[in-house]
């Protein structure tokens, strides 16, 4: 009992003490410079420049706080050795580039960055447009939807309970195995088959993100003012047209914003291949492998130095993103 | 609030009186255990203090050390907490490094201990200590040894080891056995014979999984080390993991073969040889259970009951013989063991005083006395031994000629929790050893 | 959207099938895990769980009684009972006494087990033991029987689950946790996305590249720098730490998400309060935040869900001890030291799943267009 009212003032005293900051602020602000009287368009202009920063500020320090001064640690820590005691300039990078898990680990990054994205947006927005048509549409969609609520320990049993492998002659345990065993075919370790065995691990990060794709890209499809829809009808067009010459570029931005978060979400992708493989068969990434050097090895210039390069790896998206920014400016 | 005042309440009736014997599994004074030890511990008051232990155990261990606990704070007063984490290693080294450590950390691996040392981050124990171990457990010198880390004021003992687990087991079911008319073997030669013959009848002699998720592999590095104590002298086992000798040293190479002799020889194992590296450890023992047998023999440490169908009974369902060395080679019988090191990772009085209470008796007979602990501590009663499993591995421990710790848990973290683990797995997989070794040097020579 | 009449039906049609497929091929592998949460523990790892839904037949290992229960007929001693006496009835279709033959035997037949030893087993499970001399040892003879077993589920599992000790704190404590760590960083990311948005001032495109460049920082890589950072201001280890951390966390996603939302707001609505002498903050809080809801309930979902199935930064800043562990702390807690017990985990996402889809379900109409469409004219 104590805990729930512990809880609930919190969260009232944290969300009223939020508020009255933005409030509180803003009215400071309306009051010390005046929209009226003989300076107010000076006032306005003050204002003007100020409020941002008022709206910014918070974010900004918890950003700061959480987010950028781990960052200028690790790149700290990325040119230390392993004790953090003494410099070692780029030798970890130099290592790092000759370390031929490193350059595996960068080709399965391209491969998820590839695949997954574009596999998850794609079916997302199959099941975002095509639910809203049916009656069941919603039930359809919760059932879609419902792997992002499985944590990633629950979704590895699941996905073991689908490529289990056991030798031929004995029961299999595996769906895929029991489908190949059923039509003929000899069970297939498949987890640890090189190359494609990326795939599978691929194969549970778009089932979980599909879910996140079709949430956000249904609220943008239904956003769609109707009279562009019902015009495009009216000029005769079938509902293939209406959906990728209307509504497409209607929702360009958001299917962008979609891609671009599970881009960033593939690249630090971890759980999955931590909980089924580990790296091993060929499937190691470069967030499990910074996980490795970090916490297994203790080494965390080598760990840091892996992260630094992944932070690095986000840079063209940036610059896609300040571009964009910029024309919406205009 | 009135959670609290209950449990204070019950604090301190425990505190005037032994009426708290409910929490304690054995009643003070009953039974063969060393209460004299218990008693002595009376002397010291702590009550108000508290102590923090972290460790790796969750689950029923929990309970278990727990119970252990009970009795130092029934004796003291003071306030034990312990945490188990199943990432325990992970967050030890955030948790020293943020600065709010525990008072006492468990590890399952002093390799990651001895890193911590290195840092300052863990408090040393005394000359005394130091001296009471080495006099009091079997093979004192070499635990002192397995515990005495690099410090930043040069090197000292760093922790004291307590419960230990067994190795070099391997697992049977004996009514299977008598269904083919075999019996346990007594050596190497004959082990190997008896899987030879077990092929033949077309049966499957073994059941080996690599598969743990995250730690994948790390089944077949006990197989190594324990091949390795059979086919080397120790001195040669030391130097291996100390890296004085490379991995890549045919001595090395020779017992991954070895191992690839039981495991890469589709005749032998379950599923063929494919099937080791993607088998799970846990599932891998129930091949033994079920019918017909998948397998006849299991290799695995003392804590794989845990994985066996449930009710089944250890000496009567399923029984382990010991991993036997080879008669012509003149090894003895080297055992292979693991064990959690105990180190202090915030110095108090009280933390003190729980370091010295785990140098009782009574600290080592109570867990003794239930289940899952085996002590190499020479002032126990070993008729407390909870089920006749535990002493005859505590037989195996102490009949030991060799007993060498797990090599990977000695060398380094980027090592034997990894490159170890994986190299493993690609050798099971296929790979040549030789190759997979040179590999595992790579990394080695590139952490030094 | 009305195209000619039979063109839509077999569309609609089309519709229906495909998103059947979908979902079919969405759900199948969790509903493995539903099933598989039914099942003992010991048939989870030996047989697939479609097997468990039709009769089967399978192989038990049962046991005659031990010498103990044995008595002296004539020149033989004699043990009487029933293989599947505490169990129920059954009924057996082969038998055999030993591992490598565990079907050697119609029931009715008698086995010589050697020894002057013979076995004969029934079809109702009845068996006769008998042997020439008085038998020793502490166990009967093993046999093993073949029998047709109706599916078997049990609810143990779930049990152990919910019954298992602090549950329910953990319950609430993961309440405590996500409540907070979802509302804060929603109110947060509004406003700044709002001056990412919509305001005009110099290094806009920067910060939101800023944001963007943000998303991608490893958590781990925060955890030792954050935790000291809690510890030096005397924060320590609590529920404050664990909500400004995931609000850290949870930030970048926030802001560019309801920053990207809110700037495909239509520009006359708000260009047009800004003629009429309307604040930034008027603006944005009879406005926008109103017309952003969809989103607003959209990120509060994902976010909820993430630091619902949070085990690690609940870890590190909230601490291990049975007052402060949360839900998935508890559930890992039951897999024991070497997290073996599958059976634990198959319930325990089931009952964790639940919550989030709850939370899904109540937030799903306010995914609708209604608020925006409404108002966008």
């Amino acid at each position: 009992m104590g805990q729930i009212l512990y809880a609930s003032v919190t969260i009232i005293a944290g969300v009223l003490l939020c508020v009255a900051y933005f409030w509180g602020t803003n009215a400071a602000l309306d009051r010390l410079l005046p929209m009226r009287g003989p300076r107010a368009s000076a006032n306005v202009r003050r204002a003007n420049a100020i409020r941002p920063w008022l709206f910014l500020g918070p974010s900004m320090v918890i950003l700061g706080l959480y987010l950028v001064y781990p960052v200028f640690n690790s790149l700290w820590l990325s040119l230390h050795d392993a004790s953090g005691r003494d410099f070692v300039g780029l030798g970890n990078y130099v290592w790092l580039f000759g370390d031929a898990k490193f350059l595996e680990s960068v080709r399965n990054n391209m491969l998820w960055l590839v695949f997954v994205p574009a596999a998850a947006t794609f079916l997302g927005l199959v099941a975002a447009s095509l639910t809203d048509r049916i009656a069941w549409g919603s039930l359809a969609k919760s059932l879609i939807f419902m792997p992002m609520a499985i944590s990633f320990v629950g979704a590895a049993v699941i996905w073991k309970f689908v490529y289990d492998y056991r030798a031929a002659g004995q029961e299999q345990i595996g769906l895929l195995n029991a489908a190949v065993t059923a039509l003929g075919g000899d069970p297939v370790a498949w987890i640890t088959v090189p190359f494609w065995n990326n795939f599978l691990l691929m194969i549970i990060l778009v089932w979980i993100q599909t879910g996140f794709a079709m949430v956000i890209l249904s609220a943008a499809l239904r956003g769609i003012p109707e009279e562009t829809v019902e015009a495009a009808i009216l000029d005769g067009a079938n509902p293939f047209q209406v959906f990728w010459r209307i509504k497409i570029p209607q929702i360009r931005g958001t299917i962008a914003v979609v891609w671009t978060t599970i881009t960033i979400l593939v690249l630090k992708i971890f759980d999955i291949v931590f909980a089924m493989t580990n790296g091993q068969w060929g499937t190691q990434v470069l967030a499990n492998m910074m996980y490795d050097w970090s916490f297994r090895a203790g080494d965390f210039g080598r760990g840091s130095a892996i992260a630094i390069i992944l932070m690095l790896a986000v840079a063209p998206i940036m610059v896609w993103n300040i571009r964009n920014a910029r024309r919406e400016n205009r | 609030m009135t959670r609290y005042a209950g449990r204070s309440a019950l604090a301190l009736i425990c505190l005037s009186s032994i009426a708290c014997a409910q929490d304690l599994p054995f009643a003070p004074g009953e039974g063969g255990f060393n209460w004299d030890s218990y008693e002595a511990l009376k002397q010291r008051d702590l009550s108000g203090q508290v102590v923090t232990i972290a460790g790796p155990w969750t689950g029923e261990d929990r309970d278990l050390v727990e119970s252990v606990i009970a009795y130092f704070e029934a004796a003291t007063g003071a306030d034990v907490r312990y945490s188990g984490s199943d990432s325990f290693e992970q967050q030890i080294v955030i948790d020293t490094a943020a600065g709010s450590p525990p008072n006492i950390a468990i590890f399952p691996q002093p390799g990651l201990a001895a890193d911590l040392a290195a840092k300052g981050l863990l408090a040393p124990l005394s000359q005394q200590d130091a001296a009471w171990i080495a006099e009091n457990y079997a093979a004192g010198d070499s635990w002192v040894d397995l515990a005495t880390f690099e410090g930043p004021d040069g090197p000292a003992l760093y922790g004291m080891f307590y419960k230990v687990d067994v190795k070099s087991l391997v697992w049977y079911v004996p009514e299977n056995f008598e269904d083919l008319g075999i019996e346990p073997p007594q050596t190497m030669e004959e082990l190997k014979a008896l899987t030879g013959t077990i092929a033949e009848e077309g049966e499957t002699p073994w059941c080996i999984g690599l598969g743990a998720g995250g730690a994948t592999g790390w089944p077949a590095t006990d197989w190594v080390e324990d091949l390795m104590l059979r086919t080397q002298p120790p001195e040669v086992y030391d130097q291996w993991v100390s890296n004085e000798i490379p991995f890549d040293d045919p001595a090395v190479i020779g017992a991954i073969e070895e191992f690839g002799w039981f495991a890469r020889n589709d005749t032998h194992v379950a599923g063929g040889a494919g099937a080791v590296a993607s088998t799970d450890f846990r599932d891998s023992p129930k091949g033994l259970f079920s019918a017909p047998p998948q397998c006849y023999l299991h290799h695995q440490a003392s804590f794989i009951p845990t994985f066996f169908p449930e009710g089944t009974v250890i000496g009567e369902d399923v029984d382990f013989f010991y991993f036997p060395a080879y008669e012509g080679r003149d090894l003895g019988r080297p055992v292979l063991g693991a064990g959690t090191l105990w180190s202090i990772t915030e110095d108090s009085e009280a933390t003190r005083a729980f370091m010295a209470f785990l140098q009782s008796p009574i600290a080592h007979e109570v867990w003794m006395a239930q289940t899952g602990f085996l002590t190499p501590f020479k002032g126990v009663d070993t008729g407390l031994y909870g089920d006749p499993t535990l002493k005859k591995m505590g037989d195996i421990l102490l009949g030991a000629d060799t007993f060498r710790f797990d090599g990977s848990d000695l060398m380094p973290g980027a090592i034997g929790a990894g490159v170890f683990w994986t190299g493993m797995v690609d050798y099971a997989g296929g790979a040549p050893a030789a190759e997979v070794a040179a590999a595992i040097q790579a990394t080695w020579d590139g952490i030094q | 959207m009305e195209g000619i009449a039979g063109q839509k039906a077999s569309l609609t049609w089309a519709v229906h099938i495909a998103v059947a497929a979908l979902v079919i091929l969405w759900t199948v592998p969790t509903f493995g895990l539903l099933v598989s949460s039914f099942r003992d523990k010991d048939q989870l790892a030996m047989t697939g769980w479609w097997t468990s839904l039709s009769a089967s037949e399978q192989t038990l290992a049962a046991r005659t009684e031990g010498p103990d229960a044995q008595i002296r007929e004539g020149d033989l001693w004699v043990v009487r009972g029933n293989l599947f006496a505490p169990a129920g009835p059954g009924q057996v279709a082969s038998w055999g006494a030993s591992s490598r033959e565990p079907a050697a035997f119609a029931p009715g037949e008698t086995a010589d087990l050697g020894d002057g030893e013979a076995l004969r087993v029934e079809e109702n499970g009845d068996y006769e033991l008998s042997a020439s001399a008085e038998m020793t040892g502490s166990r009967g003879q093993r046999v093993y029987v073949q029998s047709m077993e109706p599916p078997v589920f049990t609810l143990d599992n779930y049990r152990s689950v919910i019954g298992a000790e602090g549950i329910g704190r953990a319950f609430l404590n993961t309440f405590t946790v996500t409540i907070p760590a979802t509302v804060i960083p929603i109110l947060v990311a509004a406003f700044a996305a709002y001056a990412l948005a919509w305001m005009q001032f110099p290094g806009r495109a920067i910060l939101v590249a800023c944001v963007v460049g943000l998303l991608v920082v490893p958590l781990q890589l925060s955890l030792i720098p954050l935790l000291r950072f809690h510890n030096a201001i005397g924060l320590g280890k609590g529920y404050f730490g664990i909500w400004l951390a995931h609000t850290g966390f949870g930030l970048p996603l926030a802001i560019y998400l309801l920053r990207n939302y809110m700037s495909g707001l239509p520009k006359d609505i708000i260009e047009g309060a800004r003629v009429d002498g309307a604040t930034d903050f008027q603006i944005f809080r009879r406005i926008v935040l109103p017309l952003s809801f969809p989103a607003l309930a959209s990120f509060a979902i994902f976010q909820f869900l993430w630091t619902w199935n949070d085990l690690l930064v609940a870890k590190v800043f909230l601490g291990t001890s049975d007052s402060q562990l949360v839900m998935t702390g508890r559930i890992v807690e039951l897999l024991g030291s070497r997290g073996g017990n599958w059976e634990i985990l198959t319930a325990a996402a089931f009952l964790s799943i639940a919550v989030p889809l709850v939370v899904f379900f109540a937030m799903q109409k306010y995914l609708v267009r209604g608020l925006l469409a409404g108002s966008v004219k």
